[in-house]
């Protein structure tokens, strides 16, 4: 339920297409840039401007925007990614248990 | 242009598929963020201790063994794969943006939800590409081994590791953790190495009994068992083929110099144009790129190494493969191909230093080629990020920000005094100490090194920053 409100407004987002690159509102290109880097960190005199970035000075950053898609919180990623390591694990024990069986009945 | 086709359009119908993970809508605590940051570590560090359900076997050559290093994975393991489906995208999209292939605006709001799109699309689609192709390879013994059904397994586990961990490095990015996960893992995987080099447990016997691999734990151990001290020490600081004492303080001494150069920078002076009286600074840093130019070329070597091991396997006669790289199974490091000829080989630090007096033309070929790929790519990189001193001047002037005894207009001219020099010199400093840390035979390479640290360091920063952002919050 959540994931189709989430997908139609998703779809609409991404149909809606800005009006143009010049009437683009102010102060976007200083945000701009999903993959550049904010050198700026520490450049503003003292504290006043560094409050915006939040973020340090990062090798590789790449998603600072939004984009459509398949919203998750964080916590679903974890739970997610615990889900995905029982998983594995289960396979290990079920593969295990699997092979034992199959070895003392043959 | 507006109208025509463009590469970028085709993501769209993908967008609304692929997981994204929300922005924080509130300002996440530190508390909070440290709490993030450690789950997911401890989730990467699980996942690259837990087996593949279903592998064969993992023994024989490693084609990956170069880039395990900057890619963080463990071979055998969940995390087979590591970060390289978003290191490769994100290399590949950056490149493509930077040299205009693809054209992005990056003040359109749709164009940067596409390209972030494309990005994690082409991962993913790495991720999958490379899952198959290591088990159709046969890394994991052959699909008739396995059974199509445990095939299909490790693939799926493979891709999914690849989705968590593209998921977790957007979580850490989005400002529920500190830094981003590709560093953090990457970090992780070379401190884990070091410490484990230097503590490990395990006995090897190498034909005069039995050895402890940690260097620290070998070294109490030959004190303690050899009557003649002064041979255990010489045993224990000099020792071939494993981790020795001098490995770990050449190892140390990389990390403080690093770390004091790091403190190396140019200050210039700012002026904010609105509010008189408030003066600020903008420091130009030595390592004004800071690890990226190694990341880049180890990418690009251990790339041109994979490539050329393939070749060498399938047309070792061939005179242009032969050129390439000539690679012989190694003798101590179990079925690793090490290069032995042609261009990989002389891309290669010299193994010690009577290596390098031995052959003077390979050590001098190596530096050479070090410290320029590094200016180089370090130049590049600026450029392609958007650090110029064009988009530096940019930012300063969307700040309201001068310098004060220069005109406005001349303040991209100033920066670029500074900016290019910076990078490049940056570039040959992060390279040198690289060699070095290769010739002083420090543990987990130079290149696992120097990343370990300028990550590390960036952390500190980060912490600082956080610390001070938070404190500041809470005193006003």
């Amino acid at each position: 339920m959540a994931r189709g409100s989430s997908q139609s407004q998703a779809s609409s987002s991404s149909n809606a297409r800005p009006s143009g690159v010049g009437s683009a509102p102010r102060g976007t290109p200083a945000a701009a840039a999903g993959m550049r880097r904010r050198r700026l960190g520490g450049g503003g005199s003292a504290g006043s401007f560094g409050a915006g970035g939040g973020g340090g000075s990062n090798v590789l950053r790449f998603y600072t925007d939004d984009a459509p898609g398949l919203k998750i919180t964080p916590t679903v990623v974890l739970v997610m990614s615990l889900c995905f390591i029982g998983f594995v694990t289960a396979l290990h024990v079920f593969g295990k248990f699997y092979r034992y069986r199959s070895a003392g009945a043959s | 242009m507006g109208g025509g086709f463009r590469v970028l359009h085709l993501v769209r119908p993908f967008l609304s598929i692929l997981p994204e993970v929300q922005s924080a809508d509130r300002r996440v605590p530190f508390r909070e963020k440290v709490i993030y940051t450690v789950i997911s570590l401890f989730i990467f560090l699980v996942c690259s201790q837990l087996p593949l359900y279903g592998i064969h076997s993992t023994t024989g050559a490693d084609p990956f063994y170069w880039m395990r290093v900057i890619l963080a994975s463990n071979r055998g393991t969940v995390m087979e794969l590591g970060i390289t489906p978003i290191v490769t995208s994100g290399l590949v999209m950056q490149l493509l943006a930077g040299s205009k292939i693809i054209e992005v605006d990056n003040s359109v709001r749709e164009d940067r939800a596409l390209l972030n799109g494309a990005q994690k699309l082409l991962g993913i689609l790495i991720a999958v590409g490379e899952a198959v192709a290591y088990v159709v390879s046969g890394m994991y013994g052959s699909v008739g081994q396995l059974g199509v059904g445990n095939a299909i397994l490790i693939i799926v586990q493979l891709c999914f590791a690849g989705l968590i961990v593209i998921c977790l490095d957007e979580l850490l990015q989005k400002g529920y953790g500190l830094g981003s996960g590709i560093s953090l893992f990457i970090a992780t995987n070379i401190c884990e190495n070091i410490i484990w080099k230097a503590f490990s447990p395990t006995t090897i016997n190498s034909g005069r009994g039995a050895e402890f691999e940690g260097a620290v734990i070998a070294l109490f151990h030959l004190l303690i068992t050899r009557t003649d001290k002064v041979r255990a020490l010489r045993e224990a600081f000099y020792r071939q083929n494993l981790p020795n004492v001098t490995n770990l303080l050449a190892t140390v001494l990389v990390f403080l110099i690093v770390i004091y150069f790091q403190g190396f920078r140019v200050v210039l002076p700012v002026r904010s144009k609105n509010a008189r009286g408030q003066q600020g600074s903008y420091p130009i840093k030595l390592f004004y790129t800071s690890n990226m130019p190694i990341i880049l070329q180890s990418a690009l070597v251990s790339n041109l190494y994979f490539i050329s091991q393939l070749l060498y396997r399938k047309y070792s006669g061939n005179f242009l493969v032969n050129l390439l790289g000539k690679w012989k199974e190694s003798e101590y490091s179990g079925g690793q191909y090490i290069p032995v000829g042609g261009l990989a080989y002389y891309m290669t630090a010299p193994a010690s230093l009577a290596d390098m007096a031995a052959n003077p033309f390979h050590a001098l070929f190596y530096i050479v080629f070090m410290l320029s790929a590094c200016a180089l790519f370090s130049k590049t990189w600026i450029e392609v990020s958007g650090s110029s001193a064009k988009d530096v001047a940019k930012q300063l002037k969307e700040q309201q920000m001068v310098m004060p005894g220069h005109r406005e207009s001349n303040l991209q001219k100033e920066l670029n005094r500074y900016i290019p020099t910076a990078a490049a010199f940056g570039g040959v400093c992060i390279g040198a100490l690289t060699v070095l840390a290769d010739f002083m035979g420090a543990i987990g390479s130079g290149t696992g090194i120097l990343l370990a640290v300028t990550i590390i360091y960036q952390y500190f920063e980060t912490f600082e920053k956080e610390k001070a952002s938070e404190l500041g919050f809470f005193g006003l």
